[in-house]
């Protein structure tokens, strides 16, 4: 088996609202290999965002402790972070977050831009990725002028420009139709299996949940159930690789 | 990030709202105007009054005077009797800060053209201070013999003119000056007035005739007959020297007036001088001089003393004045403040998205702190822009009044410079809270869909 790349330990996540204290996270044991496509699952409020967003540095653990490419991000402050997801993480949002005054590609190289990376490398290195996504021909197209599968394929191009080990992503198929639900997750799997990267993906959907190598099952804050599948569901679309690179139209 | 890349997101943020940011620039370039023609009235105002004075005075002479010789024989008899003569000079251009010291000579004349005559005040002066006066001349050269008494005449004279039979005054009377050239016609310069009027009479009591000596004008000063340009405009200068032997070759043996005289009304040998002028380096330096001098025993006077007062009051006034203009830069910088802050509430959400995306939070605080100071500069250059236009007009205005002043506005260069590092430091500085505010924003605030 792979090397481990997230390692969370006896995770806490402990909410006090005053009279009530609300166990997000009720110790968590968690192990993901590198190239895994994990997808945690569970119903509404089982504490997977909570999870996730823990994983990613983004909150404080209340207890116990994250490695993350061999970085203890619990220990680390602020700015430390901030380094730290620059060089290592890429995010993947429900509701794409893409800065609406930008063009497809200012969005995928914004990443770039905040490690300092020259203006002209930043203009190849983020086409590229919108090519890779198929966007070769939206580049210049702002937000407001993307469909919501095309959106949210910026959004992954932009997790993907930094190179990062780790992916996260919080309900990257939220928004999504069933359709381009599964050119996401698709394009999801292709970067597990041909680039080596890992992804931690959160969902309520166990449809979605059985495209993944590594099921991690969350009820209460625990988790109760770990599946890894030698051979996960192929999410088959209409685009393969090939299409994709020469100027994807879906 | 690299500096360019946070301009440019600062200045994009910027532009994507655009009504607020030109209403928050505007209020920075009220608040511009408002210093910059401020405190430019206070610089212009005393400018200008100083240009005005030093036409009438020499801001950096001070006059030594000769103690009043009524006073010195009875009251003050212990006191050491202070004259002023060449020791005196010598001693005054060895104190500090003094650059020349310039004796002069004063007394009355008269001037005889057929049976019109003519009082005025002659003045012996050396050549260096009538060097440094810069008189205007409209016709003729200075005066510079040391020998020969020649004459610059200043050019409100001629219209003193009047006949010695009527008394009439032809410029006054009939608004035309009495047609003579002084430079070319013959006309009579008299020093001993009391021999023309048969009042003098030699030791024997013989009457003395007055000498008439023929005018030796050799220049004009420029100006109308009623154009009071400095205090010469009446009078006539000529070289020190050459009045002083004038002098004692018409008073032999008597008393000059306006020179001392010894306990029993006799004159002494030596010349004395009415005043010394001594000129000091720097205008701030007169009063220094001025007390040294008197520590000597010299009555002196300088005419820069009370301008002086006058300056440190206008001094005050500038602060006030920019005191309020700051008021408005103030406001100004309430302004941005609010304005970043309500950015900084809108854009919580790509505040968090940035931040997850790794960016910074020393680079998040530096792109609100340029979108202030881009604010406050852009305000600055916009409101010293029309600052300029502001101060053009106000001074267009009173020299088309009858203030007195040609200007009362000056913007000089450090001023520009000034407004707009402080505008710019304003903006920063208001904009600093909201950016700490912003750089300590959850990221967490991006994957909170609401
Ligand atoms: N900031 C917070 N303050 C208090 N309680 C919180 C906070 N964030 C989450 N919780 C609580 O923690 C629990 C887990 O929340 P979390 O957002 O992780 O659920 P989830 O599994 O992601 O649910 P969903 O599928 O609806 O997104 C919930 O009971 C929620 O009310
Ligand atoms: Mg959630």
């Amino acid at each position: 088996m792979a090397e481990s790349v997230i390692v969370a330990k006896n995770l806490y996540k402990i909410y006090d609202l005053g009279e009530t204290k609300v166990r997000a996270l009720n110790g968590v044991d968690l192990d993901v290999p590198q190239g895994c496509l994990c997808a945690i699952f569970g119903t509404s409020g089982s504490g997977k965002s909570t999870l996730l967003n823990m994983l990613a540095g983004l909150e404080k653990p209340t207890k116990g402790n994250v490695t993350i490419a061999k970085g203890r991000i619990d220990q680390m402050n602020e700015s430390q972070l901030a380094v730290f997801r620059q060089k290592h993480i890429g995010f993947i949002f429900q509701s794409y977050n893409l800065m609406q005054n930008m063009t497809a590609l200012e969005n995928v190289a914004l990443p770039l831009t905040f490690q300092g990376v020259p203006k002209e490398e930043r203009k190849i290195r983020a086409a590229k990725m919108l090519k890779m996504v198929g966007l070769g021909k939206h580049m210049e197209h702002r937000p407001g002028q993307l469909s919501g599968g095309q959106q949210q394929r910026v959004g992954i191009a932009r997790a993907l420009v930094v190179k990062p080990e780790i992916i996260f992503a919080d309900e990257p198929t939220g928004n999504l139709d069933s359709a381009t639900t599964l050119e996401v997750m698709a394009m999801m799997q292709k970067l597990t299996r041909e680039k080596g990267q890992t992804i931690v993906m959160v969902t309520h959907d166990n449809s979605i949940a059985s495209y993944a190598d590594m099921i991690v099952k969350l009820i209460d804050g625990k988790i109760v159930s770990t599946e890894y599948r030698a051979v996960p569901v192929q999410a088959q679309t209409v685009i393969d690789s090939e299409t994709a690179d020469s100027e994807g139209k879906i | 990030m690299r500096l360019g890349d946070l301009f440019r997101m600062s200045i994009s943020s910027l532009f994507k709202r655009k009504v607020r940011t030109i209403l928050t620039i505007l209020g920075v370039v009220i608040g511009t105007i408002s210093i910059v023609v401020m405190v430019s009235l206070g610089i212009g105002l005393k400018s200008a009054m100083l240009d005005e004075m030093s036409t009438f005075a020499d801001l950096t002479k001070v006059q030594v005077q000769q103690n009043s010789f009524w006073g010195d024989s009875s009251s003050d008899k212990d006191k050491e009797e202070k004259r002023l003569d060449d020791a005196l000079v010598e001693e005054l251009s060895h104190l500090e800060h003094v650059e020349q010291v310039c004796p002069t000579v004063q007394t009355s004349a008269l001037l005889k053209f057929g049976k019109y005559i003519c009082y005025m005040d002659l003045t012996g002066m050396t050549n260096e201070e009538i060097a440094r006066k810069n008189f205007e001349l409209s016709r003729g050269t200075l005066p510079n013999s040391r020998d020969e008494l020649q004459i610059l005449m200043g050019n409100m004279v001629l219209a003193q003119f009047y006949s010695e039979k009527d008394y009439s005054m032809p410029y006054y009377e009939k608004g035309e000056a009495l047609d003579v050239d002084l430079m070319q016609d013959s006309v009579y310069l008299i020093l001993d007035q009391d021999a023309y009027y048969g009042y003098a009479t030699n030791p024997d009591g013989s009457t003395i005739h007055a000498k008439k000596y023929p005018l030796n004008c050799v220049g004009m000063m420029a100006g109308g007959l009623d154009e009071f340009k400095n205090e010469y405009s009446w009078q006539a200068i000529c070289n020190i020297d050459a009045l002083k032997s004038a002098l004692q070759k018409v008073y032999k043996g008597r008393v000059i007036p306006g020179q001392p005289v010894d306990k029993k009304g006799k004159p002494y040998k030596e010349f004395f001088y009415n005043n010394i002028n001594v000129y000091v380096d720097d205008m701030n330096n007169v009063s220094e001089v001025q007390t040294v001098i008197q520590n000597m025993g010299y009555q002196c006077y300088a005419e820069g003393e009370w301008i002086q007062s006058s300056l440190r009051e206008l001094n005050l006034i500038e602060v006030v004045l920019g005191g309020i203009g700051a008021v408005s830069l103030i406001v100004a910088a309430i302004g941005i403040a609010n304005t970043m802050m309500m950015s900084i509430y809108e854009r919580t959400k790509e505040i968090g998205v940035m931040k997850v995306l790794g960016c910074r939070i020393r680079d998040i605080q530096m792109m609100f702190l340029l979108e202030a100071g881009l604010i406050g500069f852009f305000g600055g250059v916009v409101g010293l822009g029309i600052s300029y236009g502001a101060s053009k007009l106000i001074n267009t205005l009173v020299a088309g009044s009858d203030m007195g002043y040609s200007y009362i506005s000056v913007i000089p260069f450090w001023l520009t410079l000034a407004g707009l590092v402080f505008s710019t430091l304003i903006g920063m500085m208001a904009g600093f809270f909201p950016s700490r505010r912003a750089m300590k924003l959850s990221p967490l605030a991006a994957i909170r869909n609401e």
